[in-house]
């Protein structure tokens, strides 16, 4: 297996850049399908903002339905990008370098895609600044002991420095893009590379300030959804109440970003022919990522039921054996089945290079780390402590509208990234292609 | 003219480009052992032989501002949290602690992340001197943004003009230019 293999710094410039601007007839079909998406998500709304929330299938049991399980999903897929560009910039891993590049717009993507979802859960969304610390007309603030308030410190924390991250890493890139173009283009892209030339004065701190982006960043990979966990978590609900969220929440994000890292690059890479920048190396070490991911999972999901029967507690193990066993049962067998068996074939090395096998079993990951909120969010509501208030969910249309219309709201963005901004770190790679000398490189 | 005006040396830019790595460390090497200062250094990529020849190790002072940040979100976050429970002590539901630490340890950590992170760009942006649109013109050439390595001289003393351009040209400079030959024209633009 060969790693990034371009013979130049000339010829890493033309090749990533090569594909920017060209819109093939594909493309133009996938943008187009994903803004009639929006238009979905837009017309799906109009009667929450009507009518209210009545119009989500959640009822007085099952409080949290479509909107949190897809903000919980959308905030694990935003997962990935970070750990990739950050954790693995600090422990020098090479790999990362072709694939951090789309990993960290998804990030971004994912998490503006989430960033919706507790809005629409308002009901009445013109009052989403309620969720902002800012003292009411009585100077009573929002209450900093609730999990769902550290929540918001958390995502719009996570947001901000991962969109930063993203854009500091972007800049010298900007500035090859300005500089192999003319005319327009190269005016925009000058605006915003904000005239970067590559002194010595501007690498010296933006190498220093990247290293302390990337050490601020990797704990805020572990403690969001850590944060995002606590929301459950800290309720006193049979099924959630539990230590282990954290750590478990945290391996899954990783795993569904893993996995959604796979699902997006690889037709990706293909398409535009990067073989020398995207190849086996990284598809094989991303694939690694989610079978341990998969594994703390299996483990993850063994322990709850593990610590429900040793306990004795006829709530805990009353969720527990329902959730096998009840009406949503076939989620949490979907659950299992995508999230802890299929990833097994990857544990033999051909299969974690065939593209085909990579493509399938990532996109069960994504549908099964759907399926594993839903299990989490609704079930432990709908079958709660008291027999009398058991009540079944089930979505909406309205609600899976706007599931697919999220969808659409990410890949539109996603797409517009791969055809407006270079996809893969040109700097960096340059940063792993031999180095030009006459003689030989000694330190002076 | 002022008598300061035209006491002032006459200067000039001066331009070196470099295909090779080896060869551009070696004239900024020569440069520094000759005792000339006033130059810059442009590449594609941040190698480290480059910055550890140019700092010799110093670093880079935006780890204060990296710091500063850190340490004023993290009191930040204790005041925002502590100081608004405190303005209403009577709402103390269940016997628990107005100011509740663990509770606020996440709002202080976040806090902590984000005004450190917002920090550290802002000293970046300041000390690397951007927006750069206004650099140097010998500085704005598209070569180095590709394969070439560059040392740039935006106001060298006449004087020494020549024994600079011995320098750099003997380090194995594919070409060495001054006053306003520096100005790199695209072909074809």
């Amino acid at each position: 297996m060969e790693a990034i293999r371009p013979p130049s710094y000339s010829a890493a410039n033309r090749d990533i850049i090569r594909v920017m601007f060209t819109p093939s007839a594909a493309y133009l079909i996938g943008l187009g399908i994903s803004v009639a998406l929006v238009g979905l998500l837009g017309f799906c709304l109009i009667p929450e903002v009507w009518w209210g929330m009545g119009m989500a299938g959640t009822n007085n049991a099952s409080f949290w339905g479509t909107y949190i399980v897809t903000f919980v999903f959308w905030v694990g897929i935003g997962h990935a990008g970070t750990l990739i560009s950050a954790i693995l910039f600090l422990v020098r891993s090479k790999w990362r370098t072709g694939v951090y590049r789309a990993s960290e717009a998804m990030t971004v993507f994912a998490v503006m895609t989430a960033g919706l979802f507790p809005v629409l859960h308002l009901g009445r969304l013109w009052q989403v600044y309620w969720f902002f610390p800012y003292p009411n007309q009585r100077y009573l603030w929002v209450n900093f002991k609730s999990p769902l308030m550290w929540d918001v410190f958390a995502i719009s924390t996570y947001f901000t420095v991962s969109a930063v991250f993203f854009y500091i890493g972007l800049v010298p890139d900007f500035a090859i893009v300005r500089d192999h173009n003319k005319g327009l283009i190269s005016k925009v892209y000058n605006i915003l590379a904000v005239g970067w030339r590559g002194t010595n004065r501007q690498w010296h701190h933006y190498m220093a300030a990247y290293g302390f982006f990337a050490a601020f960043a990797a704990p805020l990979v572990l403690s969001v959804h850590s944060v995002v966990s606590w929301d459950f978590a800290m309720a006193v609900t049979a099924g959630w109440h539990s230590t282990i969220f954290p750590p478990y929440f945290v391996a899954g994000a990783i795993f569904s970003g893993c996995a959604m890292v796979i699902t997006l690059l690889l037709p990706m890479s293909y398409i535009f022919g990067w073989k020398d920048y995207v190849n086996e190396w990284h598809y094989d070490a991303l694939a690694k990522m989610c079978l341990l991911t998969s594994g703390i999972l299996t483990y993850a999901y063994a322990t709850e039921y593990f610590i429900g029967w040793y306990s004795q507690n006829p709530h805990e193990w009353e969720i527990f054996y329902w959730r096998a066993t009840g009406e949503y049962a076939w989620a949490f067998w979907l659950m299992v089945f995508c999230n802890c068996v299929a990833p097994l074939p990857w544990y033999l090395p051909k299969l974690r290079t065939n593209p085909w096998v990579l493509w399938i079993i990532a996109g069960l990951i994504n549908v099964g780390m759907w399926m594993e909120r839903f299990n989490i969010v609704v079930s432990s509501t709908a079958h709660g402590f008291d027999p009398a208030m058991w009540r079944m969910y089930s979505p909406s249309m309205w609600e899976v509208g706007i599931l697919l219309g999220s969808c659409g709201w990410f890949m539109m963005y996603f797409l517009l990234f791969a055809k407006t901004m270079p996809a893969v770190a040109i700097m960096e790679i340059k940063e792993l292609i031999a180095a030009p000398v006459k003689g030989k490189l000694e330190a002076k | 003219m002022s008598t300061a005006a035209a006491a002032a040396p006459a200067t000039t830019r001066i331009k070196a480009v470099y295909g090779h790595l080896d060869l551009f460390l070696t004239g900024i090497d020569q440069l520094k052992k000759a005792g000339i200062v006033g130059w810059e250094v442009v590449s594609p990529l941040p190698r480290h032989e480059m910055l550890d020849i140019v700092y010799e190790g110093r670093p880079s002072p935006v780890r204060w501002w990296t710091l500063t940040g850190a340490v004023s979100g993290l009191v930040g976050g204790f005041l925002l949290t502590s100081l608004t429970a405190a303005q209403w002590p009577m709402i103390n539901p269940g016997g628990k602690p107005v100011v509740a630490l663990p509770a606020y340890a996440v709002i202080m950590f976040e806090c902590t992340i984000l005004i450190g992170a917002l920090a550290t760009g802002l000293g970046m942006v300041i000390h690397t001197g951007l927006p750069g649109f206004f650099l140097d013109q010998a500085i704005q050439d598209p070569r180095f943004s590709d394969d070439k390595f560059g040392i740039v001289f935006t106001r060298a003393r006449e004087d020494d003009a020549e024994k600079i351009v011995a320098i750099l040209s003997e380090a194995g400079a594919i070409e060495v230019t001054t006053g306003d030959d520096t100005i790199y024209e695209v072909p074809n633009a």
